[in-house]
């Protein structure tokens, strides 16, 4: 059970050691630090299985989630592009920083993000999976964001961050509706979804979510943003590895999601629109890894386009594009970062004459850029096999889109693969110096497979193509790749695309000479809208609502209040029934009397008259108790009362006389206010009133006062002996009050003192 | 009688809240001092209101004569009044503690937490 | 004497007598806890006032024993059986056991960092122990008793406790004006409780919830209006404690304005207790008796568009605000929204989702929110205390293992695995699936995205070098204060791994 689980582990670890093995070892740290992750490419390499090899322990079974890790072709393609590259990756970090101090962390959390990635793709739970899925979109922001003192790499990684991190819940939320509804936490154990009533529902959020990771349309525009990070991070994550997540989970989950209309549709228009955007746009762009960026976008688009067919011929043209492309992407990438060593810029229309200051480089770089043309054999492979699906049965609107799309790729590699080195130099682009082995070695090495790995098709075949058509594609590839497929409608699809991207590389240089700077492409714009828009509202709403001022506080509770009040009247209607029984005079009088005083209260203009008025009520208020049957609650209310207006009078004596007035409009708003609630809580006391409860409870009280608690006051008994608790309860809040005014009258002569000591 | 009550308890209410929207800090408490009333008011309204008739065992007998005013309620008013008193009194040395500090009462000025 | 009514009474007053206040077994472990508190408070002050303005070593060491005490009481408990004693006042079952010992573990985290902050704060104000302890009593008795007067009494004792601690800071004019505000506020709000109270009292003649719950019958129109304004008004008055838009507006200015150790036990110990309550009051207002409709058919509308709300105004005025403390005030209202998905989580389907992970996140966030207030409690220094973002500038310089901490916390708050913020997301998101209420899901995971941009603000501040801060220093790190970040730090990811064990004990077998 324990290899996937132990190579996840041993790569973690090796990431949290890195910055001391880097403290210990800063010249070497690079060559060392590849070395497990190149071991365990070996591994997978030799361990790839004919049919998926499972291993699960249990974890939270509350939840439901298992370590379970599931070992098939799919995986193992991306485990094997994982740790190959992400050696040749930390290998090129010690030629890209040297020595630099930080460079620590950048290890560390490549290596990280290396183990997360590997997670991803090993994991078989779908909880599992999404935690590694979000430790890498958290160690990507982190590695974005890794010059932190620049501004826009700040804003790269929110955003990216922002992108990814939201797709993630909304995959999170696909899976759990998917766990939810299949009782099944293991996606290896997931049936064909297409008949659960909320599919749907699946299918949007999961799709969501990987199309965010893998910036297709129209989520595309965080990824050139991310060309802020060292170029490593760009080649490794927003290339090679990290943004296929997307299209490695939807490939995964094809067997359950896919195979209906609405996959095929959507992945084809997604995919479709992604890829034209992406090579559109890499066009207008003159920074190299910009250009790259906008064709990787572009590569990913082609990846969820042939994701949408289904089948085996079709999981297994997918396997050699992901292979291919990580193959030269990635070199390209490497290739790029060399050259902004090499000339201090990555300016693809002033760059030029590079090959003979760094001859390794060029070839290098030929070579990948070869594989990007689809020249190369494995490219070239890749391509073949994908046209030959495209072309049986003939889909033209397909073989327009992916011929713009493969005429775009032979355009921007040789912008950037060529250009760079046999172009002509702008003698304003400063002398560099040479790179040096480390520099060139992942570049290289990249190239090279992808040379190698074409000429040998059959055995790259058996270990990656056959397995993955046999994990996702549901059965055997009938046509194993070939590099030679004949004379035919492929290889004249071929020849017809490159001579078109020629042409388009012949005019580019004056097309961007001429071509007045495009507007800023409408969706990044859309988020920083989106964002701005945001906070507006945000500042808005505090302006008004969170003003920090207590009466609109108070107003916006009662208008609550009151909403929510008439809210369900008018739902239950409640008819208050008005009992005229008679009210006799003294009791009318005392009614009168108890209005006045509030009306005065109201307009009363100094502090004494106001106290006093509160007092008439407060006595109003005790000879209603006492005239209705509660002479102990009209004492208490006398004696509360007495202390109240004394307390109140002896405190007012210090502060001083009333502010002035507030408007007219200000008072209009409040009177309805405090109309409404006046009438409101009428209407409750006479709602209430309906309800005239000889409760049995009090009932026993009344009954039992007498014979238990042996007395005749049967309030004092309920207080004191059925309630005791309470009572007690009732000191205490009072005793704490009573140390809080002791508090608050002492303090600030204690503060004083405290203060100076 | 009970419509007269109810009348009474509205105003407090009204009345009580009007004073609370006021810009100085000491209409606020009265204000909060006769919603206080006013509830307390409220729940004796709502349980039952009966003439003379206190819950209070007369001499000789066993029990209370019906009808008598519901004891119950009067417990958890007497409970209200006196933390409405705790609350009030607490209330009122907080008042004059801000305005040692604050040097002002009224509510429109105390926004220095606000940004 | 119960026996012998139930003997002799046949039509049914002395079974509801019983029911509403069964024989009045005294059981005196049921409240030992509570009683520690209260009594290491009284203990505490008595000793401040022996030795004013001394070191509070003693008094502080004196409170930890006593909850810790306590701790042990309430744990040495969690075998007993469920039991119901003096009169029903007092309530023991494996809920309030466990909430009164998260209310405990956070009394003692807020203690544990107090001394050093009050201390550069120059807050000479001893009672501060007693009081938090008081406090801490209220949330306890909230938790501990199906008698809404208990709950009344609890809130009051809580809230109370609060109000003086809110304005304890002398050289500050917003810790006295954020006092008055909360006092205002939450005297108001007390107010609807009662008034609630009073109205379910009214309509069924009881106090106790079981019997509040057995009485509910929509076919009475009386009496079904009476219990809807009772529960409105009481849901009023908790929502104010517990922070629900519309009724949060005191939450970001009295967080700000009060000194940081009482905002720390604010967010987690007054959460805890309000949680607590409500959800006793929930459960007691669900009935399986569909007399044309239920009495959660009337509440659950409302309650479901004010979780909506909360998380969404919290989150979204979090984006802009400038000063740490408050930013963590709308972040505690989002939280409280999200608290509030998972208990009407459970109350809408009480068969299939537990209570647990209302009980987890609880915890969780308890552990998350003190830490952050510990760290930003590091700002003060000579009295006064910065807690603007960039007040927060060169910390990681100064201090990097509070810095550290700070970033679990703040991970843990957005929700980023492996973080039992994570965890604790993901079982309330799993809970609103299961309970059918998508939406909440939906809205909860939205908000989660919208919290990333703010929360991450916070930790890159104290990346951000110090240059131009306002106040350059910050009080050097002390032991205690490592303390509570080691504990909530550790306890964050504590708590993951060994999920299955602490929920088993906490909640029971499920």
């Amino acid at each position: 059970m324990v290899t996937p689980a132990l190579a996840i582990l041993s790569l973690f670890t090796l990431g949290l050691l890195a910055p001391f093995l880097f403290a210990l070892l800063p010249r070497h740290a690079g060559k060392l630090l590849c070395l497990p992750p190149a071991f365990w490419c070996g591994w997978f390499w030799s361990k790839t299985p004919a049919s998926g090899q499972t291993w699960t322990s249990p974890w939270i079974p509350e939840l439901g989630i298992t370590f379970s890790f599931r070992l098939d072709g799919l995986a193992s393609l991306f485990a094997i592009l994982i740790t190959g590259i992400g050696a040749m990756v930390l290998l090129y970090t010690e030629g890209y920083c040297g020595a630099k101090p930080g460079s620590g962390r950048l290890y560390g959390l490549l290596l990280l993000f290396l183990a997360s990635m590997l997670g991803v793709v090993l994991a078989d739970d779908a909880i599992l999976l999404f935690l590694f899925w979000e430790a890498t979109s958290v160690t990507s922001f982190l590695l974005i964001g890794f010059e932190h003192e620049r501004a826009n790499a700040r804003r790269g990684a929110v955003q990216a961050l922002m992108v990814t991190g939201g797709g993630g819940l909304a995959l999170l939320a696909g899976l759990l509706v998917i766990v939810q509804q299949t009782g099944q936490g293991r996606i290896s154990a997931w049936g064909p979804l297409a008949g659960d009533p909320l599919y749907l529902a699946m299918f949007a959020l999961v799709a969501i979510g990987c199309f965010t990771k893998s910036a297709q349309f129209p989520f595309h525009f965080w990824l050139p943003n991310a060309m802020t990070a060292p170029t490593p991070v760009s080649a490794y994550l927003h290339s090679a590895t990290m943004v296929k997540a997307g299209v490695y989970l939807l490939a995964r989950l094809s067997g359950s999601l896919g195979g209906t209309e609405v996959w095929t549709w959507t992945l084809t228009l997604v995919g479709g629109a992604t890829m034209l955007t992406g090579t559109l746009l890499a066009l207008r762009q003159t920074d190299l890894k910009r250009l790259l960026a906008y064709s990787t976008v572009a590569a990913l688009g082609t990846m969820v386009f042939v994701l949408a067919r289904g089948g085996a011929e079709a999981a297994s043209a997918f396997a050699a594009f992901v292979l291919a492309h990580a193959l030269y992407k990635g070199a390209l990438f490497l290739v790029a970062g060399a050259i902004d060593h090499t000339a201090d810029s990555r300016d693809a229309f002033r760059l030029g004459g590079l090959w003979q200051r760094a001859p390794v480089l060029a070839t290098a770089s030929t070579l990948a850029g070869l594989g990007m043309m689809g020249v190369a054999p494995l490219a070239f492979l890749a391509k073949e096999t994908l046209v030959d699906g495209l072309l049986s049965p003939p889909d033209v609107p397909s073989l327009i889109v992916f011929g713009v799309m493969a005429a775009g790729a032979v355009a921007i590699a040789g912008i950037v693969a060529f250009r760079p080195f046999f172009g002509k130099a702008d003698p304003a682009i400063a002398d560099g110096h040479k790179p040096d082995a480390p520099l060139l070695t992942g570049p290289a090495v990249l190239a090279v497979l992808g040379i190698v790995g074409g000429l040998t098709p059959t055995f790259v075949f058996e270990r990656i193509g056959g397995p993955v058509a046999a994990a996702i594609g549901g059965g055997t590839d009938p046509h194993p790749w070939a590099l030679w497929h004949g004379f035919g409608a492929p290889l004249a699809f071929s020849v017809g695309t490159l001579a078109l991207g020629l042409a388009v590389y012949r005019a580019w240089p004056a097309w961007i000479a001429r071509a007045a700077p495009w507007p800023s492409f409408g969706f990044d714009r859309a988020y920083d809208a989106g964002l701005r828009g945001t906070v507006s509202v945000a500042r808005a709403f505090t302006r008004t609502i969170q003003n920090g001022r207590l009466r609109a506080y108070l107003q916006t509770t009662i208008a609550t209040f009151l909403v929510l009040v008439t809210l369900a009247a008018v739902r239950w209607n409640p008819s208050p029934q008005i009992r005229l029984d008679t009210a006799l005079p003294h009791e009318a009088l005392l009614a009168l009397a108890m209005l006045l005083a509030v009306l005065a209260a109201v307009r009363s203009v100094s502090r004494l008259a106001a106290v006093v008025t509160l007092g008439v009520v407060g006595f109003g208020v005790a000879l209603t108790y006492a005239l209705f049957g509660a002479p102990d609650l009209a004492m208490t209310q006398i004696a509360v009362e007495t202390l109240t207006v004394i307390l109140f009078v002896l405190t007012f004596y210090h502060l001083p006389r009333f502010a002035r007035g507030s408007g007219t409009r200000t008072r209009a708003v409040d009177a309805l206010l405090a109309t409404g609630v006046g009438a409101t809580m009428a209407a409750i006391t006479l709602v209430a009133s309906q309800r005239l409860l000889g409760t049995p409870i009090s009932a026993h009280f009344a009954e039992n006062s007498l014979a238990e608690a042996h007395g005749r006051n049967v309030v004092n008994v309920i207080l004191v002996d059925y309630r005791g608790l309470d009572t007690l309860g009732e000191i205490t809040v009072l005793s704490i009050a009573g140390l809080g005014v002791v508090a608050l009258w002492t303090f600030g002569r204690r503060a004083a003192k405290g203060g100076s000591a | 009688m009970t419509l007269l009550l109810a009348i009474v308890i509205g105003a407090l209410y009204a009345g009580g809240v009007y004073m609370m929207l006021r810009k100085t800090v000491v209409k606020l408490l009265i204000g909060l001092a006769m919603i206080g009333n006013a509830a307390n008011l409220l729940i004796f309204v709502s349980s039952s209101v009966v003439r003379s008739h206190p819950p209070i065992v007369p001499k000789g007998s066993s029990a209370v004569p019906a009808p008598y005013a519901d004891p119950l309620t009067q417990a958890l008013i007497l409970t209200a009044i006196v933390i409405g008193f705790a609350v009030l009194a607490f209330a009122l040395a907080l008042v004059k503690r801000v305005y040692g500090e604050v040097g002002s009462l009224a509510l429109e000025e105390m926004t220095v937490s606000d940004e | 004497m119960y026996n012998l009514l139930a003997q002799t009474d046949g039509n049914g007053l002395a079974k509801r007598l019983a029911e509403a206040f069964p024989p009045p077994t005294i059981d005196w472990p049921s409240i030992l806890p509570i009683a520690l508190v209260v009594c290491t408070g009284i203990v505490a002050l008595i000793v401040e006032m022996l030795r004013p303005r001394q070191n509070n070593n003693a008094i502080i060491g004196f409170s930890l024993v006593g909850l810790f005490f306590a701790g042990l009481s309430l744990t040495s408990q969690f075998a007993s059986p469920d039991l119901e004693s003096f009169g029903g006042m007092v309530l023991r079952d494996r809920f309030s056991l466990t909430i009164q010992l998260l209310v405990v573990m956070v009394t003692g985290l807020t203690i544990l960092f107090s001394d050093g902050y009050l201390r550069a704060k120059r807050i000479p104000f001893g009672e501060f122990y007693p009081l938090v302890l008081w406090s801490a009593s209220g949330a306890m008795m909230m938790a501990s008793s199906k008698n809404l007067l208990m709950i009344f009494l609890g809130i009051e004792v809580l809230s109370i406790s609060l109000y003086v601690l809110a304005g304890m800071s002398k050289t500050e004019t917003k810790s006295e004006e954020s006092a008055l505000k909360y006092f205002l506020l939450g005297a108001f709000a007390s107010a609807f409780l009662l008034y609630g109270i009073a109205f379910m009292y009214g309509a069924t003649g009881s106090l106790h919830l079981d019997a509040i719950r057995s009485a509910w019958n929509p076919n009475d129109e009386a009496f079904r209006n009476m219990m809807l304004f009772g529960m409105g008004l009481m849901l009023f008055g908790l929502a104010f404690k517990a922070a629900f838009v519309p009724f949060h507006q005191w939450t970001p200015d009295v967080y700000q304005g009060a000194p940081t150790n009482v905002t720390a036990f604010m967010a987690a110990g007054s959460k805890i207790g309000a949680m607590a309550a409500l959800w006793r009051l929930l459960s007691a207002s669900t009935t399986n008796v569909d007399l044309g409709a239920t009495f959660q058919s009337y509440w659950m509308p409302a309650l479901f568009w004010i979780a909506i709300l909360t998380m969404t105004v919290g989150n979204l005025v979090a984006l802009v605000q400038k000063d740490v403390k408050r930013t963590l005030g709308y972040s505690s209202i989002a939280h409280a929204g999200y608290i509030l998905v998972g208990i009407l989580a459970h109350v809408n389907n009480p068969e299939k989702v537990g209570i647990g992970t209302t009980v987890f996140y609880l915890l969780s966030y308890s552990l998350m929110t003190i830490g952050a207030f510990a760290v930003v409690s590091l700002t003060a220094k000579n009295g006064k205390e910065g807690t603007r973002f960039e007040d927060l500038h060169g910390l990681w310089k100064r201090s990097p293992f509070a810095v550290g901490c700070l970033i679990v916390f703040v991970a843990s708050l957005i929700g980023i695995p492996p973080t039992s913020g994570f965890f604790g997301k993901l079982m309330i998101f799993n809970d609103a699936l299961a309970s059918d209420l998508m939406p909440l899901a939906i809205v909860l995971a939205v908000n989660s995205v919208l919290s990333v941009y703010y929360y991450v603000g916070i930790a890159k501040a104290a990346f951000v070098d110090a240059e131009g801060a306002r106040t350059p220093e910050s009080a050097p790190m002390n032991l205690g204060l490592a303390a509570t970040c080691l504990l909530c730090a550790g306890g964050i990811f504590a708590v993951v791994i060994l999920f299955n064990p602490l929920m088993n004990w906490l909640v029971g077998a499920p």
